[in-house]
């Protein structure tokens, strides 16, 4: 055995950090650019991500999609490597790449065999400032990310979260869905495009992470060499848009052709790392991890009125959503779930649970890092995600940046039943909800080539 | 551009046990993180059902967690969570699965738990219903994805008359009829230590692992005389076909192809690099997304491919774009010409070089987690293609020449047999019923 984790449900902190931080060296270049490595030999294999500290939360209104549609530009050329070329390269050396982005954050990867890697920060170091939006480039791109798109409308889940998420914001940003509206993408130009790049691609905003078999000085002297010459950038203005508490339920109902219908509820929650986000995961886990939690255990196995639930509650940089989703088998009724759904909530507001379920959640919690991050680039992403998310000076330095990962379990370890409780207590009100329907809309169905006319009917 | 042509060297201790009942015990270990991962395959599926029966090899697999011998499902389910691990247990078309992963510590419960279910599974009755009732709703709502739906209606067409035409989760009505004693007899027929493969990879103690299966698994008694039934092979041939199907969604999916290949076939590298080449390489440096999604910008989502659906039975050669249903003409027309420029045109040196190094010295991602590990084990074990084939490899792939990617091309792609499924707002005829304005009005 190499290594060992704790992972009694009552231990207190341990000496050494938990395996996803240990080794991990963090670097600030006079730029501001932040470089998280960790050195690892057992596999030769490097992965290489750059995380940029901007999503669809700095988005504005008649200008959604912009983050997400960056991401595609970013794949379309640079003045060392024209169009197709960052592919090319990637694959001539054996590799994959790929992008994500979401609310908070736009983040790229590669992974490549550890005698190659290096080429990764010669594509991050060219794209960063480099990316040239030729036009014809960026026609051609924007029906891509329009599928893309329509891809999301054709998704029964995709089109109510959609709704429940734009329903529950009204104020902040996360009101918008990542890929953007339709329309707001039609009317994107390259110029714009351009003008967002300039904004927020830069040292100063990105976090630079590798992981694997790489010797830590070789490497970071390439990294200076390719990115210390890079302007850090303008400071990006903070972003202060706060949502203001719900004050009463919100139910909206999706109508949408669909032989299964679904039920979203979202409760407004705390940020990452605010000290209630603990108990929470913790609810998180009771409710919905594995056959022997108590939504599967009612809704499934009691009730059997559903093929599937789940409760998820992710870290975001503001406040976000902790939800709960259900689909339903038919000849169920959605309000008849949903009542069980609270009826579940109830019990753990009013702590029952018992000392074996609690350690239960915090072993699936503990064994989860472990789990889901066996690769280099899994244990990238969450090391770029928390240093991109949990950068804020409210968070305590010890548990800020990438560091909340060494403190997340023995904060999740310190959790009681009470707070579990009194956290349910708070943040699942019917207040503070938003209650989202997807009903069968039957209307197209009967007479397809007249669906238009149909509309209302039934 | 700087290339690197050597590839990284993949190494991999593998132990290769057979106990005297005739269960195959492939363990590979390494300490990297402090898990491992316990996959066990039983060579048995949907292939094996007839057409009524068609979910049965699924819910079996899916109902052996319900309860044991000794065990109630829920004390199965509190048994895995308590240890923070994940167990997964399902079937497809040519095996039943189990897979545990957890902490390497959890271990013996883990061997405990999967020898349990694959021996001593006993089905009760409620939750046969449970599961059967469970299914007939996902039924539905896997086909409110238009993809699903057309790939199914694809396999149809082409696999007609054999197992493959169905899906493996099976239909509404044949799930529906599914009852205890099928999946019971199902189970005890193949569920067998002789039809069984079991494969430990992560942080364990190869030794120490092998005596703690033979003493968990050794009393599984052996079948005699268990043989596989014999499977209808799908053949090449027949007219192609046009079939549109009516779904009111923004995107028509299309998915055009016909039988591919086995994965013994001699021909299965030379056509991993046709697929490269033509549809299924990283970012969208083959032809089919270079031209259809980076030049033309038709779809988020186009491939095509032969090898990856190849199995102990012919898989499908297939291309798949989804675009917006304006588009319908443009992008049937160029996934028909990229297949018919790679059968008549061939591939050029070039192409083949850069395929053959990405094949190469990408193959070292595929072993970056034990689940990967314990996945290359079992396919290593069920095509006979020898622990040695991590050095194999890359000879294979380097060997390959133009002429023979060409002749293999020209052996397997048939332009002029091509089915073509379009589901999404058509009507039968293949007219693009206009809905998609109406949505934004």
């Amino acid at each position: 055995m190499t290594a060992t984790t704790s992972i009694s449900g009552v231990e207190a902190a341990t000496d050494t950090p938990p395996f996803i931080t240990r080794g991990v060296r963090k670097l600030v270049l006079p730029n501001r650019l932040t470089v998280i490595t960790k050195e690892v030999h057992d596999k030769p294999v490097v992965a290489t991500m750059i995380w940029y500290r901007v999503g669809s939360r700095n988005e504005d209104l008649g200008q959604t999609g912009k983050s997400h549609f960056l991401e595609h530009m970013l794949f379309k050329g640079t003045d060392r490597y024209p169009k197709g070329v960052i592919d090319l390269t990637t694959q001539l050396n054996g590799g994959m790449n790929n992008a994500f982005t979401w609310l908070d954050f736009t983040a790229y990867y590669f992974s490549f065999a550890a005698d190659r890697w290096q080429t990764a920060l010669e594509i991050e170091s060219s794209r960063m400032r480099n990316t040239t939006f030729a036009e014809g480039e960026f026609a051609s791109e924007k029906q891509v990310v329009e599928e893309e798109l329509r891809i999301g409308l054709d998704g029964p889940w995709e089109v109510l979260e959609n709704e429940v998420w734009a329903t529950a914001f009204r104020q902040h940003p996360y009101h918008f869905p990542t890929v953007g509206w339709l329309q707001d993408l039609e009317s994107a130009t390259a110029a714009d495009m351009k003008a967002y790049y300039d904004r927020w691609y830069h040292p100063r905003n990105a976090t630079l992470v590798i992981v694997g078999d790489f010797d830590t000085r070789d490497a970071l002297a390439r990294v200076e060499d390719l990115f210390g010459s890079i302007p850090d950038g303008p400071e990006p203005k903070p972003l202060q848009i706060v949502e203001p508490p719900q004050r009463g339920e919100k139910r909206v109902i999706v109508k949408k052709e669909t032989p299964v219908e679904r039920l979203l509820i979202g409760y407004h929650a705390p940020a990452v790392a605010h000290p209630d986000s603990y108990p929470l995961r913790v609810a998180e886990a009771v409710l919905s991890t594995g056959k022997s939690s108590r939504l599967y255990q009612r809704l499934v196995d009691q009730d059997k009125s559903i093929t599937s639930v789940n409760a998820s509650y992710h870290d975001h940089i503001d406040p976000s959503l902790f939800y709960f989703q259900a689909e339903l088998k038919p000849g169920f009724e959605l309000r008849q779930v949903e009542l069980a759904i609270y009826d579940e909530i109830e019990r753990v507001k009013h702590a029952d649970l018992s000392t074996a379920e609690l350690a239960k959640a915090k072993r699936l919690i503990e064994a989860d890092l472990v789990l889901s991050n066996e690769e280099p680039l899994q244990q990238a992403m969450l090391l770029g995600q928390y240093e991109t998310i949990a950068a804020d000076e409210r968070i305590p330095e010890g548990s800020r940046g990438f560091r909340y990962l060494d403190t997340m379990l023995d904060r999740i370890n310190e959790v009681t039943v009470d707070e579990v409780a009194s956290s349910a207590r708070r943040y699942f009100t019917e207040d503070n909800r938003t209650v989202g329907y997807l009903v069968d809309d039957a209307t197209g169905r009967a007479h397809p080539a007249d669906a238009k006319e149909d509309d209302g009917g039934s | 551009m700087a290339v690197s042509r050597k590839a990284a060297a993949v190494r991999l201790n593998v132990e290769r046990v057979v106990l005297p009942n005739g269960l195959v015990v492939l363990v590979s270990e390494n300490h990297s993180t402090p898990s491992m991962s316990i996959s066990a395959i039983v060579r048995a599926g949907s292939r094996f059902e007839s057409d009524g029966e068609a979910g049965l090899a699924s819910l079996a697999a899916e109902l052996i967690e319900e309860g044991t011998t000794t065990r109630t499902s829920q004390q199965i389910a509190e048994a895995i969570d308590a240890t923070g691990g994940h167990m997964m247990t399902f079937g497809d078309y040519q095996s039943s699965r189990l897979a545990v992963v957890s902490l390497s510590k959890d271990f013996n419960l883990g061997l405990d738990l999967a020898s349990d279910l694959l021996m001593n599974a006993v089905f009760p009755d409620d939750k046969v219903r449970q599961q059967v009732d469970r299914r007939v709703a996902q039924l539905k709502s896997r086909l409110d994805v238009p993809r699903t739906q057309a790939s199914d209606l694809f396999n149809e067409i082409v696999f007609k008359g054999t197992p493959q035409h169905r899906p493996a989760v099976g239909y509404e009505a044949t799930v529906a009829a599914v009852s205890r004693p099928a999946v019971d007899q199902f189970y005890r027929r193949y569920y067998v230590s002789n039809n069984t493969v079991l494969a430990i990879a992560g942080d364990v103690d190869t030794r120490e692992t092998v005596a703690r299966v033979e003493s968990a698994l050794g009393k599984w008694p052996r079948t005699g005389g268990f043989v596989s039934p014999d499977v209808p092979c799908p053949r090449l041939g027949g007219e192609p076909v046009e079939k549109y199907a009516t779904a009111l969604k923004e995107q028509v999916n299309i998915f055009m192809g016909h039988v591919g290949i086995e994965r013994k076939d001699p021909d299965y590298h030379a056509l991993l690099v046709m697929d490269t080449i033509l549809g299924s390489s990283p970012g969208f440096t083959s032809r089919i997304p270079r031209v259809l999604r980076d030049e033309q910008g038709l779809a988020y989502s186009t491939y095509a491919n032969v090898t990856s659906s190849s199995g102990l039975d012919p898989g499908r050669f297939v291309a798949y774009i989804g675009t917006a249903p304006s588009n319908l003409d443009r992008a049937r027309a160029g996934l028909r010409s990229e297949i018919e420029r790679i059968v008549e045109g061939g591939v050029t040196q070039e192409e083949l070089d850069t395929a053959k190094s990405y094949l190469t010295g990408s193959f070292v991602l595929r072993f970056q987690r034990n689940g990967q590990v314990a996945e290359f084990m079992l396919e290593a074990e069920t095509y006979d293609l020898g622990f040695d084939y991590l050095e194999k490899y890359p000879e294979l792939i380097r060997a390959l020449t133009v002429e023979e990617v060409n002749r293999v091309t020209r052996k397997h792609i048939h332009p002029e047999r091509l089915t073509t499924v379009v589901v999404g707002p058509v009507d039968d005829a293949g007219h693009v019923i206009k809905t998609e304005k109406e949505f934004y009005e």
